[in-house]
């Protein structure tokens, strides 16, 4: 604490956030697809992202096979179960008041938490794929994060290319901006919400899988982000997607300058903090979201 | 009818009153816990079942309560009564802190807030461990009886559920029912809408203060993750909702039941207890999201005032 903070790590600080940010910024983009397309909150959106960490560990530790590899195998797997979930339950509570959506997205959350648990104990699992770090001038940084964040920026310009250019994309974002005048116009709004419920689900796997080479992987990891994925989705402007590319940077900055100028510890309040003032000034978030 | 219920309600009162002379230290506890969770459901009903406003970490108050109580009896020696009182108040506190921000907004952002304020709040007492003991937790001067904790949890029981009759057969209740209603046409009828929610909101935290305090007046041992627990609001919501929310007895009926039911049945399942919570959850939402009494209000076309 007593270190001088010079401008060689503010900077490095700085980078180190804005790799972080992109992870966070791609995964709460799903949070805020589901959101924005059927205001509903998604509590299990963590889990997911567990989820997509396990099969990544599973596969390097069967197959060997390389972690950004299976992204091929835990993006679709995790959209086919997104897609099941919003058929079988989600369906249900998406008009219905936002308490029914909360607490039914937390009772998938539990059970898959502890079907995780269940089927591959609690045990810490690690990847060891990549270690070291690259060299820049005076600033250092871990390979992981940095592929990490190349990663997330290339599926996160794929996710935005997906929703501005295709049609269903477009029928999509149509969804979300009115979902009675998109049935007017002959989109068939079940299936966008599957789409957009598996789309985000995929988002999330890709996280968990970037995320595995870097941390412990256990069934309650998945939490933190759910909890990450509200405040960027908040903090852009619930709804608004762009929205959720610069509150993921912003959240990405802001943990990683509090962990320099304070401590690691208190970056979730000091984010916390940071989400509430922007409530204060901005009620709509960043960039204008919309209420539900 | 009316003064059959009410006689009842008297019989019921006295009992309660009079069993810890017969009972065991066991069933003083369990009871205890009861009453606990009859406050903490019935407190939720007041700001998330008559405003519609869903407080998604309602726990955050009972850990405050807490934690308050505990300093206030562990280093300064205050009496555990006035210390769980002072619970209350800084959990009322907290409660102006958030509410006045996030209760202007509409949406989601209200449920997003209060989910974070649960969060932080376990991470700043885990970090602040000169006056909370951190990780390591805190702990209180032994304390032999519960049986004035008995009382005392169980008058706090009483007490919010009294507040809830009070506020549902009043004026100020009927204006936080129709905010839930709709809130612009709330609006448009003269109702200050934000200062119903935050009056509602501030009379939702007293209770859980209180009761945290006690509960850790009771244990004699509290920490980070004991008080802050996420599953423990769900708890609370399930109860409401089971029972029925925007009732006076929902809540009390919904503790009552789960409360038995997790006693009875889930201490038996360790490792399956959590999934089998997760999947009540699920099906509460799915077939009864209006609870039982909702039900019978619908078909018996029985009064509001229930």
């Amino acid at each position: 604490m007593n270190l001088v903070i010079t401008p060689t790590m503010v900077g490095q600080v700085v980078i180190s956030g804005l790799l972080a940010g992109s992870l966070y910024a791609m995964v709460a983009l799903g949070l805020g697809l589901i959101f924005g397309v059927m205001r509903v909150l998604n509590v299990a959106h963590g889990p997911m992202l567990m989820l997509g960490a396990y099969t990544t560990f599973w596969l390097f530790h069967w197959l060997g096979l390389s972690p950004y590899l299976s992204l091929l195998v835990s993006m679709p797997a995790l959209f086919v179960v997104g897609v099941v979930l919003q058929r079988l339950l989600v369906r249900r509570v998406v008009d219905a008041p936002e308490l029914s959506s909360l607490l039914l997205t937390f009772g998938v959350s539990i059970a898959l938490v502890n079907l995780t648990q269940l089927a591959f104990t609690s045990d810490l699992r690690s990847v060891e794929y990549l270690t070291g770090s690259f060299l820049l001038g005076p600033f250092a940084f871990s390979k992981s994060r940095v592929i990490a964040c190349a990663f997330a920026i290339l599926i996160t310009a794929g996710a935005f290319w997906f929703l501005q250019k295709t049609r269903l994309g477009k029928a999509l974002r149509a969804v979300s901006q009115s979902r009675e005048v998109a049935q007017v116009c002959g989109i068939d709004v079940q299936r966008i919400h599957m789409l957009a419920f598996g789309v985000a689900s995929a988002l999330a796997a890709a996280g968990g899988s970037l995320v595995a080479v870097m941390v412990a992987i256990q069934p309650e990891m998945g939490q933190v982000y759910t909890f990450k994925s509200f405040l960027v989705i908040v903090l852009g402007g619930a709804g608004n997607y762009p929205g959720a590319l610069l509150g993921g940077l912003l959240l990405g900055l802001v943990e990683q300058l509090s962990s320099l100028f304070l401590t690691t510890q208190v970056n979730e309040a000091v984010a916390y903090l940071l989400l509430v003032l922007v409530l204060l000034v901005r009620p709509t978030g960043l960039l204008k979201g919309r209420s539900s | 009818m009316k003064r059959a219920l009410l006689a009842g309600l008297a019989v019921v009162l006295v009992a309660l009153a009079l069993y810890p002379m017969q009972a065991t230290g066991y069933g003083v506890r369990t009871m205890l816990q009861l009453f606990m969770w009859v406050a903490l459901a019935q407190s939720w009903n007041l700001i998330s079942g008559l405003t519609g406003y869903v407080s998604f970490g309602h726990v955050a108050f009972f850990g405050m309560g807490a934690y308050t109580a505990g300093i206030l009896i562990g280093k300064l020696g205050w009496a555990w009564p006035a210390a769980c009182l002072a619970g209350g108040v800084m959990a009322m506190v907290l409660a102006l802190v958030i509410g006045w921000p996030c209760l202007r907004l509409k949406g989601p952002y209200f449920a997003i807030a209060m989910l974070g304020l649960n969060e932080v709040l376990r991470v700043i007492v885990s970090y602040y461990e000169g006056l909370t003991g951190g990780g390591n937790g805190l702990s209180l001067p032994t304390l032999h009886a519960s049986v004035p904790i008995y009382y005392a949890m169980g008058l706090v029981a009483l007490a919010v559920t009294a507040l809830t009759y009070l506020i549902i057969t009043s004026r100020f209740g009927l204006r936080l029912m129709t905010i839930r209603e709709d809130e612009v046409a709330a609006e448009a009828m003269g109702i200050d809408a934000f200062r119903h929610k935050l009056y509602a909101f501030l009379l939702s935290a007293v209770g859980p203060g209180v009761v945290g305090g006690l509960a850790a007046r009771d244990q004699g041992y509290i920490e980070p993750l004991s008080v802050f627990p996420l599953i423990m609001t769900i708890t609370m919501i399930v109860m409401v909702l089971f029972g029925g929310k925007g009732t006076i007895w929902g809540p009390v009926l919904g503790a009552v039941v789960l409360f038995v039911f997790q006693e009875l049945v889930w201490a038996r399942f360790i490792y399956l207890h959590q999934l089998f919570f997760g999947a009540i959850i699920v099906a509460v939402v799915l077939l009864m999201p209006r609870g039982i009494l909702g039900v019978l209000q619908q078909k018996y076309n029985l009064p509001r005032t229930i």
